[in-house]
């Protein structure tokens, strides 16, 4: 009956994953296309040598499309900026989304076929993403044998990278050809700096710790938790709430009875940070509702978002940490480029927290692609794939990106690793509520 | 056939000579043993979801008593009496967030329940028209098969409409509003959800226990063949068993948007998962068994979460199941299973 039920379940998810691309959700390929006739019209010598592509590995509909939508934006904008500027190497580049979210939610099992989607096409020369750890801990292994470049913008879980933390059971194939590279700082860096955030900015000292038992969320809280007792701060209660948890009532209740002053939540709001944000504010636990850059998620008014799951009077008092440089130096330029060729469209046509370092990744593919080009035109495409790969976990390369002068150490990580935190004001973006910059700190500099 | 569910309990007296006392008591117990563990907000918390399983449940045990068939899809029945409920607080009553005026509430509420209700009940009728009673006579499997699809076709069709993201639903009864009952401040919403629960439940029992109908219905289930042969109506009696299980399932789901507050397509498969254990749990076939099957099930679910494992809360809910088996294979209230179950 059980298995009866999965299969079934794994035949109607293919359904919906079709059925998805044509609801209110911009199709992605739809999107890529027209970014991608865009820039051939403006570049006649673009394309003389053919077409490579970009793959993009996202979640793009349902509840995890106000993280992923803006994500994949900000890669198609680079990749059309460098069509428009004549494509790379005399190669016309083209943007190939695929959409990961199964019911709204991201989905290992549909992110590992993606990948493979992906490896077995030759004009794929580079990845951009994945959004969620656990789905880089699935595709990481795809790649790595493929020896095809991906760069996550938000890719944040330790272990993906760090030989320590257990990177080399993913690149288990070729352990020193790095293929995988982030953008985006490591939980090892995001969770203590809530930890610190939380202790000397909130002045929290007793604080409820639950996480959603995902490679993510859990990995996220650990951390977190690591630093916070360091600090001197006590735990009210360390509590795991699967994914598909509804009802956070019994937890509340019981952490009630602890008096915390603040929560930390490990995890992402398709897993129920909303739920859990809108039924502590009901319990009348009005304690600041702290968490990973899971949480941070859009505005409002985006499909699925924190503030709109909870209410964005509720979602007050909301901080969040992003692993990535929050007022980074091309900010306003980013920001004017992408509302300016994302105009026509009817949603995300806002930068999102993640656009800059998607940018930047794609950015970064191009770059790679095209030094590679430089020194061997002719290449054919395998080992184009290579030369790419290759350029990019070069160590003593760097890049010039809107985030700043990217470069990466032998693991793929970021020279770069800047936590930011944002709050909700209910005011922001004519009253709707949104997410709001408050600071930034450079984990590398110290 | 033997499996007498819908069990006849004619009148109070022959009911209480019948009655056995032992899993009523048991029941009484572990409620007692779990006040004692979580105290009282944490009961609340339990009697309330407790209350939406048991709804649920009793549309799965009803359907399995009188045809046999687990109804897979009576978890998105509640699941799209959740969005009917959206739908109408929304659209045609116009409602955004709490009513504070009580005589508006009441005339709100009862709006809501009914058209949910009639609308579930009828969809409800429609699937077993449409979907089972022509396989009635089939292998069991295949209208086991067919019960899956049609839980998919509902899902797929909220999806459509709705999209796949958590939606908001009005909370008419403010969330936020407490009364103080004998020192203890309990939400109105806990208190509404459990009042609507056993009055649905209690009317429930009168109406099978009482009516022409309800005995229809427990003749039917009881020997379908011997029932026709004394002129029960079989179709229209399973029609109408149908009608009124997923009209529960549809109270169950307005009261879920009243609670929560926030519904997604996907609700379905967790509730209906849930219920059909509690339904198992209570003894299958028996409407007071279901009832008290989800109770259970909210006590065990919040006595893990509030003494901080909620992580293994489905754990130990199927371990009280298969406790609950080895012991009472046919479950609390469960009767002794013939050969053709």
């Amino acid at each position: 009956m059980k298995i009866t039920r999965l299969a079934a379940a794994a035949a109607a998810a293919a359904l919906l994953v079709s059925a998805c691309s044509s609801g209110s959700t911009p199709s992605p390929s739809a999107e890529a296309s027209a970014g991608a006739s865009a820039g051939a019209s403006a570049a006649a010598s673009a394309g003389e040598k053919g077409t490579l592509k970009i793959g993009v590995t996202l979640p793009l509909s349902g509840g995890a499309a106000a993280d992923g939508q803006p994500t994949l934006k900000g890669a198609i904008l680079a990749v059309d900026q460098a069509n428009e500027a004549g494509g790379i190497g005399g190669y016309k580049i083209e943007v190939l989304p695929l959409d990961h979210a199964v019911n709204g939610k991201y989905n290992e099992q549909q992110a590992a076929q993606d990948m493979q989607t992906f490896a077995a096409d030759a004009a794929v020369i580079g990845v951009v993403g994945p959004y969620n750890s656990a789905v880089g801990k699935v595709q990481i292994p795809i790649s790595n044998e493929a020896g095809l470049l991906q760069c996550s913008p938000a890719n944040t879980n330790e272990s993906l990278t760090k030989p320590e933390f257990g990177a080399l059971d993913y690149r288990k194939s070729f352990p020193d050809r790095i293929n995988y590279i982030r953008v985006a700082a490591t939980d090892d860096i995001q969770g203590p700096a809530m930890a610190t955030y939380d202790y000397s900015k909130l002045g929290l000292r007793n604080v409820l710790i639950i996480d959603d038992v995902t490679t993510f969320g859990k990995g996220v809280a650990d951390n977190f938790q690591t630093k916070w007792e360091e600090l001197g701060g006590t735990v009210a209660d360390r509590v795991g709430a699967p994914p598909d948890t509804t009802d956070f009532n019994g937890i509340i209740s019981a952490a009630k009875g602890k008096n915390p002053d603040g929560v930390y939540y490990g995890g992402v709001v398709t897993s129920g940070a909303g739920l859990l944000l809108k039924q502590m504010r009901q319990q009348g636990l009005d304690i600041p509702f702290t968490g990973p850059d899971g949480i941070v998620n859009g505005p409002g008014d985006a499909e699925g978002s924190l503030i709109q799951i909870a209410g964005k009077d509720a979602a007050a008092g909301s901080y969040g940490s992003l692993a990535a440089i929050g007022d980074f130096p091309g900010k306003a330029d980013f920001t004017a480029a992408f509302e300016e060729h994302f105009k026509n469209d009817a949603d995300f046509n806002t930068p999102g927290a993640y656009s800059g370092p998607a940018h930047a990744c794609a950015t970064i593919i191009l770059k790679s692609l095209d030094e590679f080009l430089k020194t061997s035109p002719d290449a054919d495409q395998a080992a184009i794939r290579e030369g790419t790969r290759a350029w990019a976990s070069d160590t003593s390369h760097s890049f010039d990106t809107v985030l700043g002068t990217e470069s990466f150490d032998a693991n793929g990580d970021t020279t770069l690793p800047f936590i930011s935190f944002y709050t909700v004001d209910p005011a922001a973006k004519d009253g709707i509520g949104d997410w709001v910059f408050k600071e930034q700190i450079n984990f590398g500099a110290e | 056939m033997t499996t007498n569910a819908l069990s006849a309990r004619p009148t109070f007296v022959a009911t209480f000579q019948r009655l056995r006392l032992g899993p009523y008591l048991f029941m009484v117990g572990f409620a007692l043993v779990v006040y004692l563990i979580i105290g009282p907000e944490q009961f609340v918390n339990a009697l309330t979801i407790g209350s939406i399983y048991a709804l649920v449940a009793i549309g799965y045990t009803m359907v399995y008593g009188i045809i046999e068939l687990i109804n897979f899809a009576h978890g998105d029945v509640f699941m799209v009496g959740a969005f009917c409920s959206m739908y109408v607080l929304t659209t045609p009553l116009g409602q955004t967030g709490p009513v504070t005026d009580p005589p508006a509430l009441a005339v709100i509420l009862f709006i809501d329940f009914a058209v949910t209700m009639l609308v579930m009940g009828t969809l409800g009728t429609a699937i077993e028209r449409f979907a089972y009673r022509p396989l009635r006579n089939a292998p069991r499997l295949a209208p086991l098969i067919t019960a899956i699809g049609v839980s998919f076709i509902l899902q797929n069709i909220i999806q459509i409409i709705y999209g796949p993201s958590p939606i908001n639903t009005p909370q008419i009864i403010d969330p936020a509003a407490r009364v103080v009952v004998g020192g203890l401040s309990i939400g109105v919403i806990n208190i509404f959800i459990f009042v609507t629960a056993v009055t649905l439940m209690i009317g429930l029992q009168m109406f099978v226990s009482r009516t022409r109908l309800g005995r229809a219905m427990r003749s039917t289930a009881q020997d379908r063949e011997a029932a026709q042969l004394m002129g029960v109506d079989i179709n229209r009696t399973i029609a109408a068993t149908f009608f009124i299980g997923s009209a529960l399932a549809g109270a169950a789901g307005v009261v879920q948007g009243l609670y929560f507050g926030n519904i997604q397509f996907t609700l379905g498969f967790q509730a209906g998962l849930k219920a059909f254990t509690a339904a198992v749990l209570g003894g299958i076939g028996n409407i007071t068994g279901a009832a008290l099957g989800g109770f259970l099930i909210g006590f065990v679910e919040v006595t893990a979460a509030a003494q901080g494992y909620f992580v293994w809360a489905q754990a130990a809910v199927f371990a009280v199941l298969i406790i609950t088996l080895v012991f009472r294979p046919s479950g609390l209230l469960g009767q002794q299973l013939g050969e053709r179950t």
